[in-house]
């Protein structure tokens, strides 16, 4: 049975911004579990895989995936660190411009805060007891990677799920559960 | 001046001796007109490996996915653990074509490499040329692009290796084998700095 998503009342679309912004500028940490959905159109099923987030403002960020393979992917300031299962590699993101920009969107896609009128055509959608928000990426360099960011809320503001549309409509798909704000994390956390 | 000549010859003849030669083959009488790389035949399967690829002096990880999609068409994609595509090839009959690969990874050179790479892992049905044994088992002498390619095999298909003017060129060994899939393949480039290593991931 289709589920039925109707359009969010102007009003209620700015109670929502302002909730979201809100909770992000009082967000200091982030931790939660998350499941990693990569759907290509020609396979029979999406590839899941599982991990942990850890986010500590304004800018680390870590994703753990632990099944089904061991692999690290810490953003932290102008580096990523990988531990692909015991191999370790830094790689400078600070020289990629376009990466860079890239991982500062997905950073504000985990917060929710990415109500940014010059550089996304937003829209809006209730979805039973979630607020779906479609942001269209404007600028055409980003568009041989990414198009669309799908971010799903629940009532009190959070993030559930991050969906991130290529162009080509497959997509990445990571749904968050067991969240916890504000635990504290230290730096050394973000380093390998 | 004539030992000379002879032995410029001789290391003609060794140097360009055939690869069956230079790995002591014997000749067999062919007893199979073709043979079957069972390892992405099966189109219900999506093939998911975890990738290492060696390339020159840099090291990089992802997930390679193949996928069956009708016979003699298989799609190929490569993405980071994370999730970002890398590229997309489809590779039906003798057709190739690029759905989508990014600007730093979008070179001629490389690609013609993967697509050669992955003919060589995706072909199923084989023509035998020539059939040969070993120690171990039996090597069928096969063609694929117009290059001579000898299949390994024992209990399974181990091992694929391309040959030019004798030498190996690139060697592809699948081991830890189960029901038709490989759970382990490298792929080892003689001639360029490539390696890559293929687990599957479930």
């Amino acid at each position: 049975m289709m589920q039925a998503q109707t359009v969010l009342q102007p009003s209620e679309a700015e109670a929502l911004r302002s909730k979201v912004k809100a909770k992000a500028k009082s967000t200091t940490t982030i931790s939660s579990k998350f499941t990693q959905y990569k759907h290509l159109d020609f396979l029979s099923n999406d590839i899941i895989t599982k991990g942990h987030l850890t986010f500590k403002s304004p800018n680390k960020i870590k994703w753990e995936y632990v099944d089904p393979f061991k692999y690290v992917a810490i953003f932290n300031d102008q580096t990523l660190h990988i531990n692909d299962n015991g191999n370790k590699s830094d790689v400078n993101i600070g020289s990629s411009k376009l990466f860079k920009q890239l991982n500062e969107l997905i950073i504000k896609s985990v917060k929710g805060d990415m109500f940014d009128e010059d550089a996304f055509d937003i829209s809006y959608f209730k979805h039973d007891d979630v607020i779906k928000v479609h942001f269209d990426i404007k600028d055409k360099k980003y568009w041989d990677y990414l198009k669309t960011f799908q971010l799903t809320f629940n009532a009190e503001g959070d993030v559930e799920e991050v969906k991130m549309i290529e162009p080509s409509n497959d997509f990445t798909r990571i749904v968050f559960e067991d969240r916890v704000l504000n635990k504290p994390v230290s730096d050394a956390f973000f380093s390998h | 001046m004539r030992f000379f000549l002879i032995s410029l010859v001789f290391c003609l003849m060794l140097s360009c001796g055939s690869y069956p030669k230079k790995q002591h083959l014997i000749p067999t009488y062919t007893l199979e007109n073709s043979i079957v790389n069972p390892y992405f035949s099966d189109i219900s399967k999506d093939y998911v490996y975890k990738a290492r690829i060696e390339v020159y002096d840099n090291d990089f990880g992802g997930l390679l996915i193949i996928k069956k999609l009708a016979q003699n068409h298989h799609r190929i994609a490569f993405t980071t653990e994370m999730g970002n595509k890398l590229f997309d090839f489809s590779l039906m009959d003798n057709e190739f074509k690029v759905n989508y690969c990014v600007s730093e990874l979008n070179r001629k050179l490389l690609i013609k490499v993967l697509r050669q790479d992955f003919t060589t892992l995706t072909t199923e049905n084989l023509s035998v040329k020539h059939q040969f044994k070993n120690q171990i088992g039996l090597v069928f002498e096969t063609e694929l692009y117009g290059k001579p390619h000898f299949y390994y095999s024992s209990d399974n298909l181990n091992k694929i290796v391309t040959a030019k003017h004798g030498k190996e060129k690139v060697n592809f060994t699948f081991s830890n084998i189960k029901d038709n899939v490989a759970n382990e393949i490298d792929i080892t480039h003689s001639n360029i700095k490539l390696k890559i290593n293929l687990k599957t991931i479930y």
